[in-house]
């Protein structure tokens, strides 16, 4: 298992830089890669089914950035948008599209409607995390609507 | 801060680092936020904000009741977390401390010309965020080797074709045709290596990771113009990265008849 989880290390840590980070921040979200990656392979190995472990793994990521974000005074979307990258369904997308010109519309079909659901369970999973952050931040500040959240 | 200079100043600046946000992929409810407390901290009492990715609307009354408001369009976005965070530190520490807006202005001009990672470093970390991913996806060493060298050009050639204005439909159409066609050459010469997981590694450099999460979100919050906008967004380049390996992988199939 330690294996993939620090080739999802590096590849995020990659992407941070793809994406601009600076800093230490640009380990915290390769960090944050891993973290996300161990949760799924730990997930699926429980025989949870990809799509909720997906679902698990963007919700480890999403509590991840949360606390980063709290800890490091940054947005929590610096350290969640790269953290989440491994989970994207990029293998989903490329075999749909291989079996559309193999001419298997039945199975493109059946893979892309799988793709769809996996990005839609890991967007939920990262929604539900910041709903309740946001409820959590809005309580603890007697409900000042004020507040630009960091 | 009463004459009117200063209040258009202010509805300048707010607008301008919501813009900086947007074109730096910030969310849009980020953006509604930061411009809303940008205007109430300098004294307007109601501002409303209506802000999609394509463009941003602001509107502000002061308390003898004359509005005010500003339109600006965002006509180019990329990805710049960097900036996102800066701005937003500025807006927060405008806000608590009531910097002036002049220091503010200047602060803006500063943010947003601070200089991305260049070139020799972004390319080798989109070869090694494309050779880890083949990894992951089930790569062994020598489909490794060939990511490495897959990313890194694909990386070059979005750099080259973006600084010539190219829209980012064909960037990512180019860059799915180049995984595949590398990925797919580099299999007919070495022997023991399989297409599939380079062409995958490399083409999540390309993915609308950020669009998707982006739309489900703004979707979520009832931000539904956004939502459909950046779902839109994702769409068309995960139509854009199939269409051109799509393309490749067929042409080269009809030429080499049959698949390896």
């Amino acid at each position: 298992m330690i294996g993939p989880v620090a080739y999802a290390f590096i590849a995020t840590l990659g992407f941070s830089i793809l994406f601009n980070i600076r800093g230490f921040n640009v380990l915290l979200a390769a960090l944050g890669g891993a973290a996300g990656w161990f949760a799924y392979l730990l997930s699926a190995s429980l025989s949870g089914g990809p799509i909720f472990s997906f679902f698990i793994a963007s919700i480890v990521v999403g509590v991840y950035a949360e606390v980063m974000a709290r800890a490091r005074r940054a947005p929590a979307t610096t350290f969640a948008i790269c953290a989440v990258i491994p989970l994207v369904p990029g293998g989903g997308m490329y075999y749909t599209m291989f079996e559309s010109i193999q001419g298997n519309t039945a199975r493109s079909l059946e893979l892309g409607m799988e793709t769809l659901i996996t990005a839609g369970a890991i967007a939920t999973g990262l929604v539900l995390v910041s709903s309740v952050a946001n409820l959590i931040a809005y309580l603890s500040t007697g409900g000042r609507s004020d507040r630009i959240s960091l | 801060m009463n004459t009117n200079a200063d209040k258009h100043a202010i509805l300048h600046l707010a607008a301008d680092t919501g813009r900086l946000i947007l074109e730096n992929g910030g969310e849009t409810h980020r953006v509604e936020e930061t411009m809303n407390a940008l205007c109430r901290s300098f004294g307007y009492g109601d501002s409303e904000s209506f802000v999609t990715p394509t463009g941003i609307f602001l509107s502000v009354s002061d308390d003898d009741g004359r509005t005010r408001s500003i339109i600006r369009r965002i006509k180019h976005r990329s990805i710049n977390l960097n900036k996102v965070l800066l701005a937003g530190r500025l807006a927060e520490s405008v806000c608590s401390d009531r910097l002036s807006p002049v220091e503010m202005r200047r602060e803006l001009i500063r943010i947003e010309n601070e200089p991305g990672y260049a070139a020799w470093l972004t390319v080798p970390a989109a070869a090694l965020t494309a050779g880890f991913f083949t990894l992951l996806f089930g790569g062994g060493a020598g489909e490794f080797g060939v990511a490495l060298y897959t990313g890194g050009t694909i990386k070059a050639l979005s750099l080259l074709l973006s600084s010539i204005r190219l829209n980012e439909f064909f960037i990512n159409v180019a860059g799915g045709a180049l995984a595949a066609l590398l990925a797919l050459v580099s299999a007919a010469m070495i022997p023991g290596i399989q297409a599939n997981s380079i062409i995958i590694g490399s083409i999540m450099l390309l993915v609308p990771g950020l669009a998707i999460t982006n739309s489900i979100r703004d979707t979520l919050a009832g931000d539904l113009l956004s939502g459909i906008a950046r779902a839109m967004e994702s769409f068309l380049i995960a139509v854009a990265i199939a269409a051109g390996s799509g393309i490749v992988l067929k042409l080269w199939y009809l030429l080499a008849g049959g698949i390896r």
